[in-house]
């Protein structure tokens, strides 16, 4: 019983009662219409949700040497940030060159105000990030002809953990866009911090690396 | 500009030097210190050459995580004066990222005699393999020092599909046409016939291959993470294996025209 209770939130349990008892007594056209509108608006404001609320692009940060991400603010003074992104590894010396997807989680806990400027200061941000890079050479799972467990790991997921901080602008609307934020982060994945712990050879300086990175606010 | 300047000068005080940006753990993008190491090293070495009686050379183990052993091996091996050069085992990388690799050439480039390395088993995830190339050349090589062939083998066939011959045995018969400018033979590589990583179908060939090569003192392997010393094939040849680092011991061996010494160093 209480899994059906979970499904539904109050209201749309209150919805659910008011229209079967509609059904029962003769339904009024124009009200029929009224609460057709209202669920196509609040279908529509969910699928809204749904647009980025700004683009970014980035070099370096252990994602490729350009990355394209799209992503979403949310709270109450929209400290949480959900990207995604899609990046680009040349082959360099290698053999071929990679793509990469990202996923990434950033928390900027102030934002400043510069006066009555148009400048505004995000003097720290936080952020875990998944990537995962493509090709016939990575694997998340060990490949069958290894004994079980012999490497323990997934060359193709990395987990990052960045620092950084920004400073962001308005200006006169270029596209779509009426903020720029610049930003750089210092990253390090879950492989250093490993080999850092184990070794006092390693440097904390070791084992991150600058990245820089611009977004472009829409809404 | 100015401001460009500042911005160049305080990236690149805070960085004295590095490269403060990583594309990927993975990337191939290798600075020219860090190309081509084993030719380069090769050439020291033959450069060395006094073709003298005795050969000293020691065989180490598997660096991986053991930054700070391999750094206290590289200041033993250091005290040392009589030491010609360093053969790297293999398992230069734990996890096969560019850095891992970076990091471990940057402690052995204090050696005072110049190393060459071996590729391992571990050297191979991801792009490793390709950063090996780049980073230290050809995965089957060979030298000649004092009258000593040293062949330099790629051992590591589970890392491979049958499209790429491992033990490459083109590589060998190649190598067993000259007959006139080596009097004894030493065979180095990674793992050992028998162990996993081998293709154990054709252990046996192998043997036989290298038995092929005039006056075959020994095989030498590193990867099991403990010393060992197996005649593998009871024939009398026996194949030494080099503990890792973190074990914190190396081989030294000392191969005279009719001798040869192995002794277990520990540091």
């Amino acid at each position: 019983m209480s899994v059906k209770w979970s499904i539904f939130n109050r209201n749309s349990y209150k919805d659910l009662i008011a229209g079967l008892l509609l059904l029962v007594i003769a339904i009024p056209e124009g009200y029929a219409q009224n609460r057709q509108e209202k669920q196509l608006e609040r279908y529509k404001a969910g699928w809204e949700r749904l647009i980025p609320c700004y683009e970014k692009i980035q070099y370096a940060g252990s994602m490729g040497v350009i990355s394209l991400g799209i992503g979403w603010d949310y709270g109450k003074k929209k400290q949480w940030e959900t990207d995604l992104f899609l990046g680009y590894l040349p082959r360099f010396d290698g053999k071929s060159g990679h793509a990469t997807i990202t996923l990434k989680e950033n928390y900027i806990p102030w934002k400043i105000g510069i006066g009555e400027s148009h400048w505004r200061v995000e003097p720290l941000t936080v952020s875990l990030y998944m990537n995962k890079i493509f090709g016939d050479e990575f694997w998340s799972r060990e490949p069958d002809k290894y004994p079980d467990g012999y490497y323990g790991l997934a060359t193709n997921l990395r987990f990052n953990l960045a620092f950084g901080q920004r400073i962001d602008f308005k200006i006169k609307p270029v596209g779509l866009s009426n903020r720029i934020s610049l930003f750089y982060e210092f990253a390090t994945n879950d492989l250093y911090i490993i080999s850092c712990f184990c070794n006092k050879y390693l440097k904390i300086t070791d084992i991150f690396n600058l990245s820089l990175g611009l977004k472009f606010q829409f809404l | 500009m100015k401001c460009r300047g500042i911005i160049y000068l305080g990236i690149s005080v805070l960085f004295a030097g590095c490269d403060p940006f990583e594309y990927h753990p993975y990337d191939t993008r290798l600075d020219k210190r860090y190309k081509n190491i084993n030719a380069k090293n090769i050439e020291r070495i033959l450069a060395s050459d006094k073709n003298a009686d005795t050969v000293r050379f020691v065989f180490m183990g598997d660096t991986q995580r053991w930054y700070d052993e391999t750094e206290d091996f590289v200041k033993d091996v250091n005290r040392r004066n009589e030491v010609d050069f360093v053969i790297h085992g293999g398992d230069i990388s734990d996890f096969g990222m560019k850095k891992e690799f970076c990091w471990v050439h940057d402690i052995m480039n204090k050696l005072k005699v110049p190393y060459i390395a071996l590729i391992g088993n571990h050297d191979h995830l991801g792009t490793g393999g390709e950063i090996y190339e780049a980073m230290y050349g050809e995965l089957n090589f060979s030298f000649i020092y004092s009258g000593i062939k040293f062949l330099c083998l790629n051992t590591n066939a589970l890392e491979f599909d049958y499209a790429t011959p491992v033990p490459d045995f083109d590589f060998l018969k190649q190598q067993l046409r000259d007959t006139l400018s080596y009097k004894q033979t030493i065979a180095t590589m990674h793992a050992e016939p028998g162990d996993v990583v081998f293709n154990n179908n054709v252990k046996d060939v192998f043997h036989e291959y290298l038995k092929r090569f005039k006056n075959l003192k020994f095989c030498v392997h590193a990867h099991a993470h403990r010393l060992m010393e197996d005649d593998i094939f009871g024939d009398g040849v026996i194949y030494y294996g080099s503990d890792a680092m973190g074990h914190r011991n190396y081989l030294l061996f000392t191969v005279t025209k009719e001798n040869y010494e192995c002794e277990v160093v520990y540091f």
